[in-house]
């Protein structure tokens, strides 16, 4: 099946045997930004949290926000991919590979906020030596542990043909491709080990995925705290986790198609099937919103209604409604209609719905600490250049961890292409014949006892 | 086992803050400095919070001491995820500051902001200070804790002196410097004490009681002779 | 089969196998940590229902990663070994 003389995919190999000037600039540029980052912390390290804009009672900021959201983004990735692998959808070929790596990178950036956001780091490793059970904190460490092994490990397995394919056509690097290849020839018995491999990971993945951002959201609900308190945050997190993973795998897609011109791979044909599983969760979002907050509104407990006004019309009006905008508004305006210009629209509506899942973690994070429940006076929150710093950063490394992947591994499945080529059509005609009432006898269709 | 408690009674509370310097002067609470209260970073483990009536249009004002609440089934022991803060055997939610990695979860679940964060490092040792209390560094959670040196010291004098702790003789700092006398110390499961029987009042109630944190520190509504 | 690689195959195959290795001193690190934890919780009287609740899913959880990364690595190398 890796026939070394196959070139007609060269093009996405290309990215990995030559390297332009574009993307030294694009390393400068992100570097530039992970240094802001780099010195933010630095600074606040050596002189303390005070450098940011938190305070009481706003102790949780940014960086909690920042952790939601990555974390959040992290469901693109493995859950979308094993959801269209388990379902048998033949347009995910192109995708799933980028999907598992967003996850992947994007883990080590959410799981790095926590560190972050520690007033000591330097007792990080408090929580392997008197970790307990009982706080959510822990809960989420070992979930996105969990999380992070199986999305590594499936990245990985769908990817050995391909370092085979590498090791044998590429003429860098022998090494490493040789090494990870695992000794892939393309043999029948390989073959059927790494498809079984696939198929349990794809399966296993998924509850996976689903407990990370529920114990994520645990966090919140578990406190007694007004507006947090709430049993639908565990599927309200996952909904917008993978509404967040949408739009960022996009993103992704659009981006890296300009760049390696992979217009080939990528048609609009794959960005109008994710434009409309974009629609059908912002709408998903937008339902779980609207009966998170009329709960809230109907239930009129005076402690909820003081945080539901600051997000409504007080002090944080502008996130909330540009929340409304972003999450809902747009896309739906967007992406309701996909008949011309679809890829505008979709990217639109991605970016888009980005940046109305940041406000959404916002607006769930701080509102309800900046209104106690003690009349201790409304707390207002300003980040810093820290926290800026640390945003920006923390965005710039998830890019250039990305870019550099594609420098090593092609971002693009090279070898499910083929097999969709070569088996994917066969088996899809054959499946649907078996949709397909039985033509074999022909019988008119008459009850057979009548009644 | 005691079970330390207090009663603070806010028909004798005049708000004159007593309470919150006796506090800070044993506790060795640093001062944050002008810029930083103006971010909203004072630490006052005692804090007199006031509310204006909503009946007198802001003219009267009602004040609300409050300390940590030491709640029986306290929200910000739950949360932490290195037992740097657990409530122990006599009632007393403590916080051990070599432990705590500064994660702010304990104030994030604290229906009560009765915790506080160095958020930067404040103040070093320096003579003057009580040596009874360790002065935190940055980065760590700190809060009320009953002075509990002053029941070490107690119960070590007792000791020494081979007798039991008499009733009285631990007080935290903020009930021996309220001049109204309206902060009461004592021990919730004696029957002899005042704090027992004050709890008893039908005047007695807890904040935010509806949350289920069984708080130890019981409020005495104002009687009917205000307004 | 073709040599592909300067590398001397036994470094290869070294190396692959230290992969797995370090795979499995991974999962085994963590699964020792989740134990820990339920003695610490043990001792201290600290909630340990809830260790070991979580502790009866993560554990499988983590032994099926495992099984499944072995599953592969023996899977291919071995394959090959036989060729």
């Amino acid at each position: 099946m890796a026939d070394p003389a196959d070139t007609r995919d060269a093009a996405l190999l290309f990215p990995i045997e030559l390297t332009g000037r574009g993307f030294y600039v694009t390393v400068g540029l992100l570097s530039l930004l992970i240094l802001w980052g780099a010195i933010a912390y630095w600074t606040q390290f050596d002189e303390g949290l005070g450098v940011t804009g938190l305070h009481q009672p706003v102790s949780w900021g940014f960086y909690v926000t920042n952790f939601v959201f990555f974390i959040g983004i992290s469901h693109a990735g493995t859950l979308i991919s094993a959801i269209l692998r388990l379902s048998k959808a033949e347009w995910r070929r192109p995708i799933t590979r980028m999907a598992e790596v967003i996850t992947v990178m994007v883990l080590f950036i959410g799981a790095g906020q926590i560190l972050i956001d520690l007033g000591r780091p330097d007792r990080m490793m408090n929580i392997i030596r008197y970790g307990r059970y009982q706080s959510p904190l822990l809960w989420d460490a070992t979930s996105i542990s969990a999380y992070l092994t199986a999305s590594i490990v499936y990245l990985y397995i769908p990817m050995i043909p391909d370092i085979a394919i590498l090791r044998d056509r590429v003429g860098k690097r022998k090494l490493l491709y040789t090494v990870l290849a695992l000794g892939w020839q393309g043999t029948e018995h390989q073959q059927k080990v790494l498809n079984r491999a696939i198929a349990i990971m794809a399966v296993l993945v998924i509850p996976i995925a689903v407990s990370v951002h529920s114990v994520v959201s645990f966090v919140f609900s578990m406190t007694l705290q007004p507006m947090w308190r709430s049993t639908i945050f565990g599927p309200y997190f996952v909904v917008g986790a993978i509404f967040s993973g949408i739009a960022a795998l996009i993103v992704a897609m659009l981006v890296f198609r300009k760049a390696y011109g992979l217009h080939g791979y990528l048609k609009p044909i794959h960005f109008r099937y994710l434009g409309q599983l974009l629609l059908v969760m912002s709408l998903l979002w937008f339902y779980f919103t609207f009966a998170e907050y009329l709960t809230a509104y109907y239930g009129n407990e005076p402690e909820e209604m003081h945080v539901f006004w600051a997000k409504f019309s007080g002090p944080f009006w502008p996130f909330f409604w540009g929340m409304v905008l972003t999450n809902f508004v747009i896309p739906v305006l967007c992406l309701v209609r996909l008949g011309r210009r679809t890829i505008g629209k979709v990217l639109i509506a991605s970016l888009s719905v980005t940046v109305g899942m940041w406000l959404e973690r916002f607006i769930i994070v701080v509102p309800t600490l900046s209104n106690p429940r003690l009349p201790f006076g409304e707390g207002i929150y300003f980040p810093t250049w820290v926290e800026w710093g640390e945003l920006a950063g923390s965005f710039a490394l998830f890019a250039l961890f990305f870019v550099l992947f594609t420098k090593l591994f092609p971002v693009i499945s090279i070898w499910e292409i083929r097999e969709g080529r070569e088996v994917g059509l066969k088996e899809v005609e054959e499946r649907l014949l078996t949709y397909l009432p039985d033509t074999a006898e022909p019988r008119l269709a008459e009850p057979e006892r009548g009644w | 086992m005691a079970l330390w408690g207090m009663v603070i009674d806010l028909d004798r509370c005049t708000g004159c803050q007593a309470c919150v310097m006796a506090c800070k002067a044993e506790n060795n609470v640093p001062a944050v400095g002008a810029k930083e209260a103006r971010r909203g970073r004072i630490i006052s483990w005692m804090q007199v919070l006031t509310e204006e009536e909503e009946e007198h249009g802001g003219e009267v004002k009602r004040f609300l001491p409050r300390p940590c609440l030491q709640c029986d089934n306290p929200p910000c022991t739950k949360v932490c995820p290195v037992y740097a803060t657990y409530r122990n055997p006599e009632g007393i939610v403590a916080q051990i500051y070599a432990r705590c990695i500064g994660c702010r979860f304990c104030m994030a679940a604290c229906p009560y902001n009765a915790k506080y964060f160095n958020w930067y490092r404040y103040q070093k040792e320096a003579p003057g200070q009580n040596p009874d209390v360790s002065v935190r560094s940055k980065g760590v959670v700190e809060k009320c804790t009953f002075c509990h040196h002053r029941l070490q010291k107690a119960r070590e004098r007792a000791l020494a002196e081979r007798r039991e702790l008499a009733p009285g003789e631990y007080v935290t700092a903020c009930a021996e410097a309220c001049p109204a006398r309206a902060i009461v110390f004592g021990d919730l499961s004696d029957p002899g004490s005042e704090v027992f029987r004050l709890a008893r009042s039908p005047r007695a109630f807890r904040l935010q009681e509806e949350l289920g944190t069984r708080p130890k520190v019981i409020y005495l509504t104002e009687g009917e002779g205000r307004g | 089969m073709s040599r592909v690689t300067g590398a001397p195959d036994r470094m290869v195959r070294a190396l692959q196998w230290a992969m797995a290795g370090l795979a499995v001193l991974f999962i085994g690190g963590i699964v020792v940590w989740i134990i820990h934890l339920i003695r610490t919780a043990w001792q201290l009287q600290d909630v340990p229902s809830a260790s070991i609740g979580i502790s009866l899913v993560a554990i499988p959880v983590f032994l099926t990663l495992l099984g499944v990364i072995l599953y592969v690595f023996v899977g291919l190398l071995g394959d090959r070994g036989g060729r």
